[in-house]
């Protein structure tokens, strides 16, 4: 029983503290991607797709937020596969998106 | 001091009271006229948060998502053969993220059509257009055909040789239907048979007609939809969890978790078009129409593979678009012709085969119309590919039904009764302590992979032969690579069966309870 109760505390995050630093940062990161979305040279041949990957960004994280707070709200607790997905789906975009900008 | 700030702090209280008051005052009369707290939608069950019952949602999505893009497009967009192209080709090479703007809008909409695709099959696998929703899937089907007719009439409009060559086909192709619809679907969408006034009717169908009649419909099904409910699972609720049962909200729990789908389905289409964006093929003329072979777009493959066979052209034409006709009126009517009671998959055996050759034949039908562009297919061909598919479709649902329901029924009698296992026919085994349901779902997850690939493999075969007969270049190649994948699939397929019949006994034992299977 402990054995299980140990392995679920691992899988999930219980906080409501934890959940709104995470809801927090993933504002945070939208609100960086919209501000490189204005910033970005809409007549540029290559910024398309760095308007496309930071746009996918937002997207992504305004996702997440929603996850977060559809999980704590109904279970008390986030599991931490799709944070982790979310976090490392967007890491990729932003890197993809810094190397077109480069 | 402190007296003074006691005073202060109970008149900040009464302010605070004061504000709540008014402000729950104010919040009470609205919420009496607009009955803001009153949950106007019926709840949804707990289990219905599952990709596969929002799939019609995420078509929705789409259709936003191209009502957005195409909004914008039409700024610019001028539906005049001189200057359809000229205005596409300005939205790419001009307008700010026009390339983005018009591979959204294509991709959204490709994306529309498979999720409309997978939700009628979905539907039609778990028997919601069973009592009381015959008439939610009439309506469903026909903002099916609606949605294709968006990209029919679409597919015109940027006016490039490609587009306008297949769409002439596809107006011509109408001719041989019969007569009193043929004049008015020419008349319809053709008009006085002149260019501009055949872009015009397209661009008009395109931006105003069918939406506005799938927006009716959508509003239509959503009411039926919240009559009826979300449809319960084939297996009924009871063998549920009450966790799974209970009821939650529309808002916020269902939104917010059809925001998260939503998000995820929209950066699916931004990294897809980043990946692949966009190229406008060349402007029409006629002069060049002569020279590229008309191909329809995707989704229209498999209706145009049906009429290259060498049986339905010509004369052949009308018998294979009233074939074509046939399955759609099928479809529509399906809750009148399926109408048994039973809902469970395990029971409709027949049914879910035949669902299962209908997608298996569209998908090799519309691999193999994108592989030989304008070549007529013989009739032997067709028949040996076609009756293949379905033979290869039959067999792997027959041993997927006894893998699944027929391998594994000594578990599920032990569930049944709670208890230790029910004794089985003499031949049969006691069966493994295994997660059945995983092991049931897997096994019929690797056996429909393997049945695509045999059907895509035996296709591509028959293709290899028909090109080592042309002497076409690279055919040998090819060939051997598909009778490569072909022998795999076959292996892999032996090896499944093998797997399975370790978890019993020994291969003649299985043997045995496979026969006395098949006399039960």
């Amino acid at each position: 029983m402990n054995a299980e109760k140990s392995v679920s505390d691992r899988n999930t995050i219980v906080t409501e503290r934890m959940a709104l630093r995470i809801v927090s940062l993933l504002l945070l990161v939208a609100a960086i991607s919209v501000f490189v979305l204005w910033s970005v040279n809409p007549v540029g041949s290559g910024s398309e797709s760095t308007f496309a990957l930071y746009l996918a960004v937002d997207l992504v994280s305004v996702g997440m937020v929603s996850y977060v707070q559809r999980a704590v709200a109904r279970e008390g607790r986030i599991s931490r596969a799709p944070l982790a997905a979310g976090s490392f789906f967007i890491l990729f975009l932003v890197v993809a998106g810094l190397y077109l900008l480069s | 001091m402190s007296d003074t700030t006691s005073e202060g702090g109970h008149q900040e209280d009464k302010a605070d009271r004061g504000r709540n008051s008014v402000a729950a005052r104010a919040m009470g009369w609205f919420d009496s006229r607009l009955g803001l707290s009153h949950q106007m939608l019926r709840p949804a069950p707990q289990y219905s948060i599952n990709p596969f019952y929002w799939l019609g949602a995420l078509a929705t999505v789409a259709f936003v998502i191209q009502g957005v893009t195409g909004g914008i497009m039409m700024l610019y967009y001028v539906p005049s053969p001189t200057q359809a192209y000229a205005s596409t080709l300005y939205i790419f090479q001009n307008v700010s993220y026009g390339t983005f703007l018009q591979t959204i809008h294509l991709y959204t909409a490709y994306a529309m059509i498979m999720l409309a695709f997978m939700h009628m099959m979905r539907g039609y696998f778990v028997s919601v257009h069973k009592k009381p929703r015959e008439l939610m899937w009439i309506t469903g089907m026909v903002m099916g055909f609606i949605t294709l007719g968006f990209g029919f009439t679409g597919y015109l409009l940027p006016w490039t040789i490609v587009s306008k060559s297949a769409t002439d086909v596809g107006i011509g192709m109408m001719g041989a239907l019969p007569q009193p619809l043929a004049s008015f679907l020419t008349f319809l969408i053709v008009g006085s048979g002149s260019d501009a006034g055949e872009l015009l009717r397209f661009f008009d169908l395109h931006v105003v007609v069918l939406p506005a009649v799938l927006l009716v419909l959508l509003v239509v099904k959503m009411y039926m939809l919240e009559a009826h409910g979300v449809s319960e699972p084939t297996t009924g609720t009871e063998s549920l969890p009450p966790k799974k049962r209970r009821l939650i909200p529309i808002f916020p729990d269902v939104s917010f978790y059809l925001v998260e789908l939503a998000a995820l389905f929209g950066s699916a289409v931004i990294i897809i078009s980043v990946i692949f964006p966009l190229t406008l093929p060349p402007e029409y003329s006629a002069s060049l129409a002569g020279q590229s072979v008309s191909q329809p777009d995707w989704y229209f493959l498999w209706v145009y593979q049906i009429l290259k066979i060498s049986a339905f052209e010509e004369a052949g034409l009308s018998v294979a678009l009233s074939v074509v006709t046939l399955v759609f009126i099928v479809l529509i009517f399906l809750p009148f012709i399926d109408r048994g009671k039973t809902r469970s998959i395990r029971r409709r055996m027949v049914y879910v085969t035949l669902g299962a050759i209908f997608v298996a034949e569209v998908a090799v039908l519309a691999l193999w119309g994108y592989l030989t562009p304008g070549i007529a297919i013989p009739n032997e061909t067709a028949g040996l590919v076609l009756g293949g598919t379905a033979l290869l479709v039959t067999l792997g649902s027959v041993f997927a039904y006894k893998a699944v329901f027929g391998g594994l029924r000594g578990l599920a009698k032990k569930t049944e009764h709670g208890g230790a296992p029910v004794a089985q026919t003499p031949s049969l085994v006691a069966p493994r302590a295994v997660s059945s349901r995983s092991a049931a779902l897997w096994t019929a997850g690797i056996f429909i992979c393997l049945l695509v690939a045999g059907a895509f493999f035996i296709g591509n075969s028959i293709d290899g032969v028909i090109a080592l007969r042309l002497g076409t270049a690279a055919a040998l190649q090819s060939f051997a690579v598909s009778l490569a994948g072909l022998s795999l699939t076959v292996i892999g397929t032996m090896f499944m069966l093998y797997r399975l019949d370790l978890g019993t006994g020994s291969i003649r034992r299985r043997v045995r309870a496979f026969e006395l299977g098949w006399r039960e």
